[in-house]
Parts: C-alpha cells; sequence; structure tokens
C-alpha cells in the first residue's frame, strides 16, 4: 500500500498556531534510530547519562511514523541512501534532517569512493550540518539546539522545500541509484 | 610439527610447485595456474586441510595477472597452508571450488563483483553482493579510476576561493536559510 500522490500542503490558515507547534516541535523532538556510517558511534554516549539528551526532550524511536529527525550519520553509500529515501519519506511531517560528519559535507576521507555519495544536501533536505570527524557528543548536542532555535522560528522548513522540489531531488536520486524500485511516492 | 609433516607430503607428492615461504605451521606455495585446482582437492583429501579460510587476490597489472590465494588450515587450526597462482588478468576465469567448500560460493561472488572474476559453474556468482546494480568496471581493479568516477557521479561542493576569514565568512551560506536547490555549474 503507497500513495499516489504527494502530501497535502500545509494549511495557510493555521499559520498563526505554527509558533504554538512549532515551540512544541522543538522541545520534543524524537529521532529515529536509524544510523547509516561511523557517526551512529558517537550518538550511544547521548543516551548515557553523562551526556543524557532526553533532558532537550530528544528520546529515540524504533520506527519513523513516530520519529520528527533523522540523523544521517557520517557516510551514505548509494545502497543506503535508497533505504534512507524511503525512511525519510515515511516520516510525518513536519521532519528534519540533521546531517553529522564531513562525509555528508564534502565525502571527507571518502571522496573518492566509488560508492559514498559527496554532497548531501542534492539527494535530501538538510536542516543541519554538524562537522568533524566525527562529531563529540557535545558538538551533536549543538547541532541539535541550532535545530531547535531553527524550528522555534519557522525556518527549519527543509520538508516543505523537498515536497515543492521534489523532482530536483529525484532527477539527482536517480542519477545514482539505478535500479529504482521504489514507489514513486512513499508517504 | 604438523608443518613439517605437510611439508613432507607436499613435496612426495608429484606437484610441480615452488615455495614462497614457508614457517612454524605455515606453507606458502605457488603453483601454475593450470594445477591449482587439483593442488586444492588433494590438499582437502590428501593433507588434511579441510577448511577453507578465504580466497585473496592481487591485482598484478604491471604483470598482467590476478594472483588468487588460497588460504586453507586443518580442523585444528594449528597450521596454516596456501596456494597462490597467477591467471591471466584479461578474461580470468577459474574453476569454481563451491563443490569442494561451500564457503567458497560466497568468497568467489565477492570477488567477481571486485574484480571481474569469473567462476564457471558457480551458481550464485552474478548475484549482487555488496553493490547494487553496479554498471562500471568492477571497482575493486587497478585499472579503475575511483576519484574521476566518484567526481563524475557524486560531484564535488565547490571549494572555498579565498583564505582571508572576513571574506569567507561573507561569502559562506548562512545556516538558518532554506537549502536551495543549485544546478550542478554553480557548485
Amino acid at each position: 500500500m503507497y500513495c499516489n500522490k504527494l502530501p497535502d500542503k500545509p494549511d495557510d490558515r493555521k499559520k498563526i498556531w505554527d509558533k504554538v507547534d512549532n515551540m512544541a516541535r522543538a522541545n520534543s523532538l524524537w529521532v529515529t534510530a536509524y544510523g547509516t556510517g561511523c557517526g551512529a558511534i558517537e550518538l550511544r554516549p547521548l543516551h548515557t547519562s553523562r551526556f543524557d539528551m532526553e533532558r532537550f526532550g530528544i528520546a529515540m524511536r524504533p520506527t519513523p511514523r513516530q520519529a520528527d529527525v533523522l540523523i544521517i550519520s557520517g557516510y551514505l553509500a548509494v545502497k543506503t541512501l535508497k533505504r534512507v529515501i524511503r525512511v525519510y519519506e515515511q516520516i510525518q511531517d513536519p521532519k528534519y534532517i540533521l546531517a553529522l560528519g564531513s562525509c555528508t559535507i564534502n565525502g571527507g576521507m571518502y571522496y573518492d569512493s566509488y560508492n559514498t555519495l559527496n554532497i548531501l544536501d542534492r539527494y535530501l533536505p538538510v536542516d543541519v550540518y554538524v562537522n568533524g570527524c566525527m562529531p563529540r557528543p557535545e558538538a551533536i548536542i549543538d547541532g541539535f539546539s541550532l535545530l531547535m532555535s531553527k524550528i522555534k522560528a519557522g525556518k527549519a522548513d527543509g520538508w516543505k522545500h523537498y515536497v515543492d522540489n521534489l523532482e530536483y531531488y529525484r532527477e539527482n536520486q536517480k542519477k545514482v541509484i539505478h535500479n529504482w524500485d521504489l514507489p514513486d511516492y512513499n508517504w | 610439527m604438523m608443518d613439517k609433516n605437510l611439508r613432507r607430503i607436499v613435496t612426495e607428492s608429484s606437484f610441480d610447485f615452488e615455495t614462497i615461504r614457508e614457517d612454524e605451521g605455515y606453507l606458502h606455495v605457488r603453483v601454475p595456474h593450470g594445477n591449482a585446482v587439483e593442488m586444492l582437492l588433494s590438499a582437502k583429501q590428501r593433507f588434511g586441510m579441510e577448511t577453507l579460510q578465504l580466497i585473496s587476490v592481487v591485482d598484478r597489472i604491471e604483470d598482467g595477472t590476478f594472483q588468487l590465494t588460497w588460504i586453507l588450515c586443518d580442523p585444528g587450526g594449528t597450521s596454516i597452508f596456501m596456494i597462490s597462482a597467477d591467471y591471466p588478468r584479461e578474461n580470468c576465469s577459474v574453476p569454481t571450488l563451491g563443490d569442494i567448500w561451500p564457503t567458497a560460493v560466497v568468497f568467489e561472488r565477492e570477488l567477481h563483483e571486485m574484480y571481474g572474476i569469473d567462476f564457471p559453474g558457480n551458481p550464485r556468482q552474478n548475484e549482487d553482493f555488496l553493490l547494487e546494480d553496479w554498471r562500471e568496471l568492477p571497482p575493486m581493479r587497478r585499472d579503475f579510476d575511483t576519484l574521476s568516477y566518484s567526481l563524475r557521479t557524486f560531484g564535488e561542493r565547490r571549494k572555498r576561493t579565498h583564505t582571508d576569514p572576513r571574506e569567507y565568512i561573507a561569502d559562506s551560506v548562512d545556516e538558518w536559510d532554506t537549502p536551495v536547490p543549485m544546478k550542478d555549474e554553480d557548485r
């Protein structure tokens, strides 16, 4: 069972509520428990008492349907990109992407690899990049706090951007994924 | 000792081989590629080397050969027997060992995908191993240029053009901006 159309556009009349909604959204970021690269190692300490991400309302969720944030943690192979697209599109709106590590920014140490993407924002809308190889948990928390302030300011709208520019993203995605056996819309 | 015993048995057999290295519990020989399978068969049946640990390949592009090495060990794990053979690099074809050691099917699938070595008789060699739908030259061959492939396929992020921090910061992307799709030539 797949969708056969894009998700509905957000209702402009509800804009006034967005401030209230965004306040709530920013303070309860639920993250899909999905690690794509070595950066997922640095997410583990965030659960522990030393860094304790739950004090910011950030929690891990087992399925994309219950989550708001997708963390692309490190290098993204073409094979993984296909799964990530599927996971990302299944997350309910509004949804945000936090990209960790230099690999997502410019390929990092895998810039000449035959299967690692060099520029992530060609394929998915990234809201916050956290650089480093790998970023320490403090840097990830800093990335989260930037994401929170962006959400509160109503500027974390990568998900709207993705729907509006789906053709651009699909074109790039299909350029690297030759065997496209995903449905057109995964929402 | 096990290795002396092995050495004696190998020497007494009628095989044509050349010793590369010999140590306690370790014997590495090179055989002409026509004799490799026969040697491997008798290693299992007569020398007691029952386990296939690994099949590895060195791409000797200068000599125009692939050096295949089969690493065998005895059930107790006390001695290692390695057999190398040089196969011509162009249209390299190596008989499968899947019917002698079932593990070989998996190793051979990997070598087929990464080096393009053909293993006639291997029932699963055309299945994807790590890559999905790969259409180029096999990526681990030394004549495959990974850097140019990566730049051609995944692109390269625009690098900074000046080194003065003030100019650079003024020119850099505002982290509060919505991601904007850019054309490839602008990157």
